[in-house]
């Protein structure tokens, strides 16, 4: 199983790598190479203005990879703080808190995230703040319900007594336990990240078109179904759903992982 | 997401709601009845109310519903409709129209002048696509004559008679738009927003009876178009040249030559911040020498081909083959002397295979708008020309609520053309309080004198003359000679499947926009009896 997760995270740094190398291949357009299937020296065929599909979707993987990375970690990060302030900073924060993670739970996710990132001007800066801002709800409420036992363990109850200050006591005590809960927490916050960029970015309110983002080379692909062309809807599509399995395994894995250790 | 979830409501209503009604009609009026596909954005949101922009405004046609007193011929001349001849002052400052007698609105009343000065009193005071402000007061003389009293001198006043559709006064009311009476070919039958109207012919219409009786226009995407031929539920599909090269058997392809032309902005100043933090300008093509190369140096048949599919022509104004068109406007590609230009003005390819100028990198974006993939296409193919030139051109997407105030310091891909020598005005000409043209930073005084001095005209074919003067006179202008502020790409022609059997006849030049336009002279279709 660790060697499992071992590939798996090798495989992604590698399409992250390989994928930012590949930004001038998958902007550069060749107008007498369109529309052509894939091939040997196009894996993935090219689109209707020449592209080569196989730089495109490495490069939309990679930026897409990127924006989960930034997006989940942020999120990650606001939910130890707002599940802390639950558990530190008394009843009636508590109270503020879990409303807040209700109300938050309760709107319509796409929506939010869409008027999030028109409101921040869109681009790759409404992509990821969006994201950050709206995927902590759940991951806030797991921390939040951990602190709480941690905080009624016996050994931290000693503690207290014997007159450990409340930083101390979670430096020492808690977050031993807590991290491995938060890096789960994280790394399966990743697949839903990216999915969300790709569907914002499919329906126009996420990366703008010049940019080879998944989303983009599957919503340009759409027009061409009709006509028979399958290859620019396809294998994009297809990468996306194993990257998104592949983080999911992951994050399986390593929770797995560390609940038998 | 909405249009989606639209996209594929409209492709159940193909399979389910319209092919029945489809069918009916076949079997009822099998030979006069024709279904025509147009864009969603084609059905008019105000309802069909000349006032408030049916058949005028950003997308303009002829209303079928309503009678215009002036009308286009199939060379962009004037031509008659509801009027019988018309006369202009000596000063420019009054028109007087007279009307023929036996037009009737459906309801059975006489269109009168009365109704005409109505009309226009009412676009002056309501309509907010066209401009009016050259009208003063419309005034009835007598039943059948009527007078324009302007507040300046408005050589083009005979196009703008052409556009607007003429109302009823007496069955006027707010809620026109949906229930309109005109005295035009067709009568709205039908009207389910947001997915079919339903034109039926006027049988009291003065002129010829139309041949078409029965006209269905379906709004819809464009995949959703092409899906309906497929189907053979529709007899002219619009299509573009994404799907040109589908082959269907029962239909064949109709390739409209069109004004809607497709140019680049070249902000023709250096750059300048106003208070209101928009710059304007651009340092790069700022410089004469830059616009000059570019318009030259582009090969127009080149982008043509590979992003239209060769379903267009070059364009090298704004009014290619209108009767105002400045033959000093064609220039021909010439890769070496747009290179040499370059050279004698000091930019030199650097090592990085960009030119530079005392410092200056020749990088500009190039702007175009979202969901649109031919204007996409064509900024990339612009890029890849501007590469020969050694010249960096970054394709860029942006929305059009910041579109306009980019455009004031970044070429943008724009499209315009419609039928009135007023589409160089409103590029070309400056604005009164900035000095500066509205769309892209320019300013010439001479050019300005002329169009100024062609509105002032009493006669239209005179002014025909002081437009093309303000295109190139011989020492300015905005030709290539001249301060080139904007260059030209290509006009798209309008594609459409058409059903084999059907005959369309001549179109005029359809203008901007994809629409309407072919319905101009749906009265004269016909389905050939084989």
């Amino acid at each position: 199983m660790k060697k499992r997760m071992l590939y798996i995270v090798l495989f992604l740094i590698l399409i992250m790598i390989i994928g930012y190398f590949c930004n001038e291949g998958a902007v550069d357009t060749d107008f007498a190479h369109k529309n052509i299937g894939p091939s040997f020296y196009y894996p993935f065929g090219t689109d209707w203005m020449g592209r080569n599909l196989f730089f495109r979707t490495l490069r939309g993987l990679s930026i897409s990879l990127f924006i989960g990375i930034i997006a989940s970690s942020i999120s990650a990060f606001i939910a130890l703080f707002i599940g802390m302030t639950a558990v530190f900073g008394g009843k009636k924060a508590d109270a503020i808190v879990t409303w807040m993670i209700d109300f938050m739970m309760g709107l319509p996710h796409l929506l939010l995230l869409i008027v999030l990132s028109m409101a921040v001007g869109r681009e790759l800066k409404g992509v990821i703040l969006s994201i950050a801002l709206t995927h902590w709800t759940s991951f806030a409420r797991l921390i939040r319900s951990e602190l709480f036992q941690l905080k009624e363990k016996n050994y931290i109850k000693i503690a207290e007594k014997l007159g450990k200050g409340k930083v101390y006591i979670f430096q020492k005590h808690m977050l031993v336990h807590l991290l491995p809960q938060f890096i789960v927490g994280w790394v399966l916050l990743f697949p839903h990240a990216i999915l969300h960029e790709s569907s914002m970015t499919f329906l126009g309110f996420g990366l703008s078109s010049e940019q080879p983002a998944i989303g983009i080379l599957l919503s340009e692909s759409m027009q061409y179904l009709v006509t028979g062309r399958w290859w620019p809807a396809v294998f994009p599509g297809l990468f996306l759903v194993i990257i998104v399995l592949l983080l999911y395994c992951l994050g399986k894995d390593l929770q797995k992982y560390i609940s038998q250790k | 997401m909405k249009k989606r979830i639209l996209c594929i409501f409209f492709m159940l209503l193909l399979c389910t709601g319209c092919g029945v009604s489809n069918e009916e009609m076949n079997t009822e009026s099998q030979k006069s009845a024709v279904v025509v596909t147009m864009p969603i954005t084609s059905e008019p949101e105000a309802g069909f109310n000349p006032i408030f922009g049916w058949g005028a405004g950003e997308h303009t046609h002829e209303p079928l519903i309503q009678s215009t007193l002036l009308t286009t011929t199939n060379d962009l001349e004037i031509g008659y409709d509801l009027a019988t001849n018309y006369t202009v002052s000596e000063d420019g400052m009054t028109w007087s129209v007279t009307i023929r007698e036996d037009a009737f609105f459906t309801d059975g009343e006489r269109v009168t002048a009365e109704d005409v000065a109505f009309t226009y009193n009412t676009c002056k005071e309501n309509s907010s696509v066209n401009d009016f402000t050259m009208l003063d007061y419309a005034q009835a003389e007598n039943d059948t004559t009527v007078t324009f009293h302007m507040t300046r001198p408005f050589s083009v006043w005979p196009y703008t008679m052409a556009l607007v559709g003429i109302v009823p006064e007496h069955a006027y009311t707010s809620a026109y738009g949906e229930m309109p009476i005109g005295s035009g070919r067709y009568m709205l039958k039908q009207w389910d927003k947001g997915q079919q109207v339903i034109l039926e012919a006027n049988p009291n219409y003065y002129g010829a009876k139309p041949k078409m009786e029965q006209v269905t226009i379906l709004f819809m995407e464009e995949e959703t178009s092409l899906a309906a031929a497929q189907a053979e539920q529709a007899d002219v599909s619009y299509t573009s040249a994404t799907y040109a090269d589908v082959e269907l058997s029962q239909y064949h392809l109709l390739s409209v030559p069109s004004l809607d032309n497709r140019g680049i902005n070249l902000p023709a100043q250096l750059p300048e911040t106003k208070e209101n933090s928009i710059v304007y300008g651009n340092a790069v093509t700022g410089d004469i020498a830059i616009r000059r190369a570019i318009n030259i140096g582009i090969d127009r048949e080149a982008i043509i081909k590979n992003v239209l599919n060769g379903y267009g022509s070059p364009a090298y104004s704004i009014c290619d083959n209108m009767p105002w068109y400045q033959n000093a406007s064609q220039v021909e590609y010439d890769l070496e002397q747009a290179k040499t230009i370059l050279e004698q003005a000091g930019w030199i390819e650097a090592e990085d295979g960009i030119r530079y100028k005392d410092g200056i990198k020749a990088s500009f974006s190039i702007l175009y708008p979202p969901s649109d993939t031919i204007r996409q296409g064509i900024a990339e193919a612009f890029a890849k020309e501007m590469e020969k030139l050694a010249i960096e051109a970054v394709p860029e997407c942006v929305s059009w609520d910041i579109a306009y105030d980019m455009a004031q310091s970044q070429p943008m891909l724009w499209g315009w053309g419609a039928h009135t020598p007023m589409e160089l005005y409103n590029i070309y000409h400056s604005q009164y309080d900035t000095q500066k043209a509205r769309y892209s930073p320019y300013y010439n005084k001479t050019v300005d004198t002329y169009m100024e001095e062609a509105l002032k005209s009493t006669d239209i074919n005179q002014s025909y003359e002081l437009w093309k003067k303000a295109q190139w006179d011989g020492t300015t202008g905005i030709t290539q000679q001249g301060d080139i502020p904007w260059i030209w790409i290509c006009n798209v022609d309008h594609l459409y499947f058409v059903k084999e059997g059907l005959s369309i006849p001549q179109q005029k030049i359809h203008p901007h926009g994809h629409g309407w336009s072919i319905l101009n002279n749906v009265d004269l279709w016909e389905w050939s009896d084989t």
